[in-house]
């Protein structure tokens, strides 16, 4: 196997780690924030799930990156998620909520626009659709959720200590599952680019095969998860509850509300089922945890009233969606041109 | 695993057991108290009296202790720790109530208040409004655990029996005044009977904080 590769590949894992610590915090920094799952608890089960998540349900949206920019070479690879890992760095540094989803749709967007490669409307205007359906998905499912939960807790009469055994062991499951979540629809980001150029074959544990993609995104899984042990804690104590404070049962409703959003746009075998049915389904299309995130909690803010948001950040949050794909794409640009001509790397064909 | 849930479970129950009893305990303090003063109104430091102001030492007694293994269950099992601090501040505010009535009633033990006849009636009724918030301040608390929702009903109710006991304590204090007993035991009924209405100034302190606890609780 080639060792270049694994340098090539190390922009991507540099990628996935930022993802998972910058991105798990939003799967169980509410649960942690409220002192209600410990730290290391969380991040162990978080870690696990992303890595199923990745490696079992990555495929699909895995498949419209690459129908959006084919990265071809793969030193353009590197750079194409090396940019969008500078992106989400300086976004982050700047204190605006970043999506990776959209750092590195610019990201291949900037490589089409610099190997001459017909970038695909179509594809395109499917994934910024999600970049809008998503936090307000996110924002109705927190809205449902939030009543449904609030007229269970009037009408149980459950103790206030049996409710905090439940919330427990209900955080302890989401996180689990948005952490599945998170691996399945995100692992796209960050070893999406990598696909065309993978050099691993298929591997057969016991009575398991695994494909060379699914290794890959076995890679990218752990530095998602490296990502997650390493500096997430730090994220989740910067971050705290910041769009509005939140208690242990609202943490509960948004991430449930977030995970399945990212479900909804990363299970292929959900996505059969509706079309089998009939019914009208959802692109599987990588979107941003931090977005989702955002949508439930202004859903929920709102179906309290109003009270207790902070608008200003919303501004922060469009803001964000407008310049991380721009910023990517020019890094993007730049970048492949400096490694084409000072490098003398060939970066597409 | 199974066996971690079912402890976990139990241990659970066990605690909302506990907060339970602690609140059954401030109904037998009031209950018990009420009793003790008819008692003594009628016997003074009677063989009866003393009998029941042991019993309101040990209702008091068991109320602390389970007091303490509240917090240190609450603290040392790390449990709702968005509202633990408030629940702590309940806890101790209920306890303080219990407190109270154990300390008025070893204060008629102590200083044996002689209260003329005609005073009976009213110091009964003083010590029914004091007992009837107390125990009204703990149904409001217990609703505050299982059912919020109700919390502002008891609320209402304490409010509206500490303005009658107000009224009772002033009544009689006028009244003491007014009689031609001497001054030294006009100031002795005076502070004994703004002890037991201080126990309904209590509760109703505890209402108000339990109403901002009930607005936090709410998700």
């Amino acid at each position: 196997m080639d060792l270049s590769y694994f340098i090539f590949l190390s922009s991507g894992l540099f990628l996935g780690w930022s993802l998972g610590a910058n991105d798990a915090a939003n799967v169980f920094g509410t649960a942690v924030g409220t002192k209600m799952l410990k730290f290391k608890t969380a991040a162990s089960i978080a870690s696990i799930f992303i890595i199923l998540g990745a490696v079992f349900g990555g495929a699909g949206t895995s498949r419209t990156l690459v129908e959006l920019g084919s990265v071809n070479e793969l030193a353009g690879a590197f750079m194409v998620a090396l940019s969008a890992a500078f992106a989400v760095y300086w976004m982050v540094s700047a204190g605006t909520p970043v999506s990776t989803t959209q750092a590195i749709v610019g990201s291949i967007v900037g490589w089409n626009f610099y190997s001459n490669h017909q970038t695909d409307s179509g594809i395109l205007a499917k994934i910024v659709s999600t970049w809008f359906i998503c936090p307000i998905l996110s924002g109705l499912i927190a809205v449902g959720l939030y009543i449904l939960v609030k007229q269970y807790i009037k009408h149980s009469k459950t103790h206030i200590i049996r409710q905090d055994l439940y919330t427990r062991i209900g955080l302890i499951i989401v996180c689990a599952f948005g952490a599945y979540a998170l691996g399945a629809n995100n692992i796209a980001n960050v070893m999406g680019v990598f696909v065309d150029a993978s050099p691993f074959h298929e591997v057969t544990i016991g009575k398991v095969n695994f494909s060379g993609t699914q290794i890959l995104f076995f890679i990218g899984g752990l530095a998602i998860s490296s990502g997650v042990f390493t500096y997430s804690q730090k994220i989740i104590k910067t971050i705290g509850n910041d769009v509005m404070s939140m208690s242990p049962i609202i943490a509960w409703v948004v991430v449930v509300s977030q995970s399945l959003v990212l479900f909804l746009f990363a299970s292929q075998g959900l996505k059969n089922l509706l079309e089998g049915n009939g019914y009208p389904s959802l692109p599987l299309v990588p979107v941003s945890s931090s977005q989702a995130v955002i949508g439930a909690v202004i859903g929920i803010g709102i179906a309290k009233g109003g009270r207790g948001i902070r608008w200003s950040l919303l501004g922060k949050v469009a803001l964000g969606w407008v310049t991380t794909p721009i910023i990517s794409a020019l890094l993007c640009f730049i970048f492949l041109f400096v490694l084409e001509n000072v490098f003398n790397l060939i970066v597409y064909h | 695993m199974f066996q971690l849930k079912i402890s976990l479970f139990s241990q659970t129950k066990a605690l909302e057991n506990k907060i339970d009893l602690f609140h059954d305990k401030i109904i037998d303090v009031a209950m018990t108290f009420k009793k003790a003063i008819t008692v003594f109104l009628r016997e003074q430091r009677s063989d009866e009296y003393r009998k029941l102001c042991k019993q309101i030492k040990n209702i008091e007694h068991d109320a602390d202790n389970l007091r303490r293994d509240i917090e240190s269950k609450l603290y040392g099992n790390n449990l709702i720790p968005d509202l633990r601090a408030d629940v702590l501040e309940l806890v101790e505010n209920l306890d303080s109530i219990i407190n109270r009535f154990d300390e008025v009633a070893y204060k008629f033990y102590i200083e044996r208040p002689e209260f003329p006849e005609e005073y009976h009636n009213r110091m009964k009724e003083l010590c029914e409004q004091v007992s009837d918030c107390a125990e009204n301040m703990a149904i409001a608390s217990r609703a505050f655990f299982r059912d919020f929702s109700t919390v502002r009903d008891y609320s209402q109710k304490v409010y509206f029996i500490e303005a009658e006991s107000d009224l009772t304590s002033g009544k009689m204090k006028e009244a003491i005044f007014d009689s031609d007993m001497p001054l030294a035991n006009k100031l002795q009924l005076s502070g004994i009977i703004s002890e037991v209405a201080d126990i309904a100034d209590i509760a109703e302190d505890c209402i108000d904080e339990l109403l901002i606890f009930t607005i936090k609780r709410d998700i």
